[in-house]
């Protein structure tokens, strides 16, 4: 068994780790930068280290320092957390190398799920859907109208040298391919002097699920359960739950049983997630697989009853899953809300600062994942998020209803930060009655202006 | 109080599963050779981060000691490298007690023959004789067979006229050879002596650490000197010039940036850009080169000159009109304008691959004149400048454009350089004057002009100046030595400045405007004194931007006079200078 960890990370995460840990009674190392010598995590832990300057570059990210930290400690694991050094295969590599336990899964699955071109071959092969398209591009109009009626309509034409936005256009029937994909070709050729194009099923309005996996290292993989992620500013995950109302229970079972299939294709250990688009119509289709754990791991967590990150330490010290499929049960609903120190006024622009006070909301069913304290100075130099604040309950209406009542409480001054427009979002209608997909946003900002 | 004080942590359990047997092997550990260790800021490192960063610390970008092998590997082509005289027998000179063990030890630990490694390779497409010193070999100290193996490959590379480059590295002479090491100083600049004097080019590149007799032979003596970043390079060592004065030495003393500063080294070049620099330096001399850059600049010219015979005669008509508006002091003013182009400006316009060559060899950079090699229509030209800058900052940096006799002796060296190469000079005069102050009197001001004005004088290739703002006095003409002078419209070019002329006929600056106007100093009345050739038209408002259209016209214009300069013979360029100016 694992006896200390170094993690690896900062914020909400690393007390996240940190207090996992304490409940396992497994020592905990902090690493902070000069910027973070006041941070929670660099308080909470039973040691600490200064691993270098602000910059992320110098300091979270620095291979040979956060290597270095760790073998003066006498640690012998890492917990990466996500963001950072999580994904990074040659770091995981290295912590191999130097014989100390990396909490995720090996370097050689971290570098096979992390290529999405490969992953998605190795998809193919596993028969785990993916986004129907051609593997090669095309230059006439011919060939692109068989590719197109393979790919199923509406399809994406799009420049094989693309780039914003540009040699892209969308074809909705077989009648307007041609003049979509002559346009396209066009402009591909004047803005890039290449004419190749490649046709792609084009999904619209979808929602973004994700399953989270657990697998240990004897192959023993189990999902639990899917999340609805489809509220999205920017690329960036603002409201998350589950389970996702829109998914009959069938088509729960056929996402889960792909993400499994995935897990299995590329030998997956350790806590992972499959994300899938999911067309209106029902089909879903594979994007990519993240090898780490997730920032809205805490409700996936609420309606199994079962502790990631604790699972995580087990996998990681060999431990086999001390449950199956079948004993995992999905209770309740769950919401999570992310709240960022931006200012949602200013284009979301991060607003560090220092808290000058602060009130977080409690009672039954609600949960904060946070690092911030009265007085903490937020530095300007990594991410922006504060804290996350998860509710849960018996029914999705009521878990809405909390989640309204709790950021209602949520108090936090000194900064800006987006509490009132999560307060908005979660008041929408279209929210409280399950209707968001990916574009919910970007519609939000349309009817705004 | 800190939150850290006030927390009840929980205390942890002690997990004794497998405690004894086997804990050791399981603990962590970096494993041999993975991390290693950044002498300057002590950082541990990944070993292979650095071997792939070009052995350069990635924490504070310190220069690793690069061994020879990895060195020929970093900047020759592959495979293209053959070694030469490995095999020189053993040499004790005077019978030093357990020598011969020392080296042969050193032999099997290094897998070298001796402190060198001297061979043949390509980098681009161009040939070159390279000779790489290894300093973990007794610290690349010159024993005789260094200096064997050195003389050797030069001596091959005169004879199959090849450039030479020599990676120096050493701690100096090698005490255990004593009289026999120091002869090699001599053994070695004699052989690039002769190697200078049949025309060929050597390169030299100083690397961490260049001392002593090294330096004082054939490290210091190429025609072009590079240094990697940080290298310590010195005659005498810190140490020992510590413990002889008695006195601290300053930060960064004898390091490649002091020696840049001092005027001893052309070019600081970082490894990367060690391999692109070395093979843009060879392809500037490649002899194939510089025959097909002459084509192709005959071809452009030829193009041009048509083109041009049009719009001269336009623009002359043009050029009254306009003309007849400025007086002689707006020209003046014009000329000293603030957002006016300034050299850097006509470089980069009209110029490729410019690489700029510092330091007169003697004592200092002088920031004020710039110079360099560069391509224009693929003929490789000298090119130097007097330059001022575009701001406070800039020009305090380049001393308001007025050169130092270093400067004048910077261009002299370099234009002697193109001389051996037979490379075409251009320079740019924009100058108020020669600096008039303390040091430039203590270093000669006017012996580094009157060298110059002495020496252009016999340049056997052709030389074109062109002024392009002020042209102030002796400052300016000690780089316009040349078989023509062209001036920009607007530019002046005079015996002094017309606050200067005011005073001294009558004792009152404030009459400059008037003096302007009587000192003949623009450049329609240039030409018809016979002082310049040619006048560059220029737009109503000069400036970055309408500088494209000038320089579009004056590289043409360039080009043509390098094309009808190509044929002639060295020494009727020259006599044709000296006609020239003895018509004066």
């Amino acid at each position: 068994m694992i006896k200390k960890i170094l993690i690896a990370n900062r914020g909400e995460i690393a007390v996240r780790i940190i207090r996992a840990c304490r409940e396992m009674g497994i020592q905990t190392v902090a690493v902070c930068s000069q910027a973070d010598k006041t941070a929670l995590h660099a308080q909470l832990a039973d040691e600490t280290i200064c691993i270098g300057p602000a910059p992320s570059s110098e300091s979270y990210l620095n291979v040979s320092r956060i290597i270095s930290a760790t073998l003066c400690s006498g640690a012998d694991a890492i917990h990466p957390g996500f963001g950072f050094l999580s994904e990074d295969s040659r770091f995981a590599k290295i912590c191999e190398k130097c014989n100390i336990t990396f909490i995720g899964p090996t370097a050689e699955m971290m570098a096979q799920a992390g290529n999405k071109a490969e992953a998605k071959r190795t998809m193919q092969e596993a028969e785990v859907p993916t986004i129907p398209g051609s593997a090669e591009a095309v230059t006439s109009v011919v060939k692109g109208k068989k590719l197109a009626l393979k790919a199923g309509y509406p399809v994406m034409i799009k420049a094989s040298l693309g780039g914003g936005g540009k040699g892209m256009r969308v074809a909705r029937n077989e009648e307007n391919f041609e003049q979509a994909f002559v346009t396209a070709q066009k402009e591909a050729k004047n803005a890039f002097g290449d004419a190749s194009m490649y046709i792609e099923h084009y999904i619209e309005h979808p929602k973004h699920i994700e399953v989270q996996i657990l697998a240990d290292k004897l192959g023993h993989v189990v999902h639990l359960g899917e999340r609805d992620c489809s509220i999205q500013r920017n690329h960036q995950k603002l409201i998350e739950e589950t389970p996702c109302e829109s998914l009959s229970p069938e088509l729960r079972k056929a996402i889960c049983k792909a993400a499994v299939k995935a897990a299995k294709a590329v030998n997956y250990e350790n806590a992972g997630t499959v994300e899938f688009l999911l067309e209106p119509n029902g089909n879903f289709y594979f994007m990519e697989m993240n090898t780490r754990i997730q920032v809205e791991h805490p409700i996936t967590e609420w309606v199994t009853g079962i502790d990631l990150i604790k699972e995580q330490i087990k996998i990681a010290s060999g431990q086999p899953l001390s449950f199956g499929q079948n004993d995992v049960v999905i209770r309740g609903h769950s919401i999570e809300c992310r709240i960022n120190a931006e200012d949602p006024d200013k284009k979301f622009r991060p607003c560090p600062g220092t808290i000058a006070d602060m009130y977080l909301p409690g009672g039954p069913g609600v949960r904060v994942d946070s690092a911030i304290y009265s007085g903490l100075v937020i530095p300007p130099y990594y991410d922006s998020m504060l804290a996350k604040l998860i509710v849960h309950a018996s029914t999705r209406e009521e878990a809405v209803r909390k989640m309204q009542m709790a950021l209602g409480e949520v108090i936090i001054t000194g900064i800006k930060t987006n509490v009132d427009y999560q307060y908005e979002l979660v008041n929408h209608p279209d929210f409280i009655n399950g209707k968001t997909d990916i574009d919910f946003i970007e519609k939000l900002k349309k009817s705004e202006s | 109080m800190e939150l850290r004080y006030l927390f009840k942590k929980a205390a942890f359990v002690n997990h004794s599963t497998s405690k004894e047997n086997g804990e050791d092997i399981n603990k962590p550990s970096a494993p041999e050779g993975m991390l290693c260790k950044c002498a300057k800021c002590s950082a541990a490192v990944f070993t292979e981060e650095v071997s792939k960063n070009y052995y350069v610390c990635p924490e504070c970008e310190a220069y690793f000691r690069m061994d020879a092998r990895t060195r020929i590997k970093s900047i020759t082509e592959e495979d293209s490298f053959v070694e030469w005289d490995t095999d020189l027998s053993i040499k004790n000179p005077l019978g030093t007690p357990g020598y011969e063990a020392k080296l042969q030890g050193l032999m099997e630990k290094t897998g070298l023959d001796e402190a060198v490694i001297t061979g043949i390779g390509k980098i681009g497409k161009n040939e070159t004789v390279l000779c790489v010193c290894d300093c973990r070999f007794m610290m690349a100290s010159m024993g005789s067979n260094v200096g064997e193996k050195i003389t050797r490959a030069v001596e091959r590379a005169t004879e199959r006229k090849l450039p030479v480059i020599i990676f120096a590295c050493s701690g100096g002479a090698r005490m255990q050879e004593g009289i026999v090491s120091l002869m090699q100083m001599a053994k070695t600049s004699a052989a690039l002596k002769r190697h200078s004097d049949a025309g060929q080019l050597y390169i030299s590149v100083l690397t961490d650490p260049t001392t002593g007799g090294v330096t004082a032979s054939f490290a210091m003596l190429g025609d072009i000197i590079l240094a990697e970043p940080g290298a310590l390079i010195g005659f005498a060592g810190p140490r020992v010039i510590e413990q002889t004065i008695g006195q601290k030495l300053p930060e960064g003393f004898q390091r490649s940036e002091f020696l840049l500063e001092h005027g001893f080294v052309d070019a600081i070049v970082s490894r990367k850009e060690m391999k692109s620099t070395l093979d843009l330096l060879l392809t500037f001399h490649s002899a194939d080169k510089s025959t097909l850059g002459s084509k192709v600049v005959a071809d452009i010219a030829k193009n041009a000159s048509k083109a041009n015979a049009n719009t001269v005669s336009s623009n002359s008509k043009a050029k009254k009109r306009k003309n007849s508006k400025l007086s002689a002091w707006d020209k003046v003013c014009i000329s000293r304008q603030k957002n006016r182009p300034v050299a850097d400006d006509y470089i980069s316009a009209m110029f490729d691959d410019f690489c700029e060559m510092h330091g007169d060899r003697y004592f200092k950079d002088d920031k004020a004149i710039i110079g360099g090699i560069a391509h224009i229509g693929g003929q490789a030209v000298t090119v130097i400048a007097e330059a001022k800058g575009k701001n406070t900052t800039d020009n305090i940096k380049r001393n308001f454009g007025m050169p130092s006799p270093d400067g004048y002796r910077k261009a002299l060296r370099l234009m002697k350089q193109a001389e051996k190469f037979n490379r075409p000079i251009i320079l740019f005069v924009d100058t108020p004057g020669a600096f008039c102050g303390l040091e430039a009197e203590e270093r000669g001001q006017g012996e580094a002009i009157a060298t110059n004005l002495y020496e252009m004088s016999t340049l056997k290739v052709p030389i074109l100046s062109i002024v392009i703002g002020e042209g102030g006095s002796g400052g300016a003409l000690a780089l316009a030595v040349a078989d023509q002078v062209w001036m920009l419209e607007n530019a002046i070019y005079a015996i002094l400045s017309p606050e200067g002329y005011a005073s001294i006929l009558w004792k009152d600056a404030k009459r400059a405007n008037e003096a302007a106007s009587e000192m003949k100093l623009t450049a329609n009345d240039l030409l018809s004194l016979g002082i310049i050739d040619r006048i560059i038209d220029e737009p109503e408002t000069m400036n970055e931007e309408s500088l494209e259209g000038v320089a579009t016209n004056l590289k043409e214009q360039i080009l043509s006079f390098l094309s009808n300069s190509n044929s002639l013979l060295g020494e009727d360029i020259a006599n044709k200078r000296y006609e020239r100016f003895r018509r004066m």
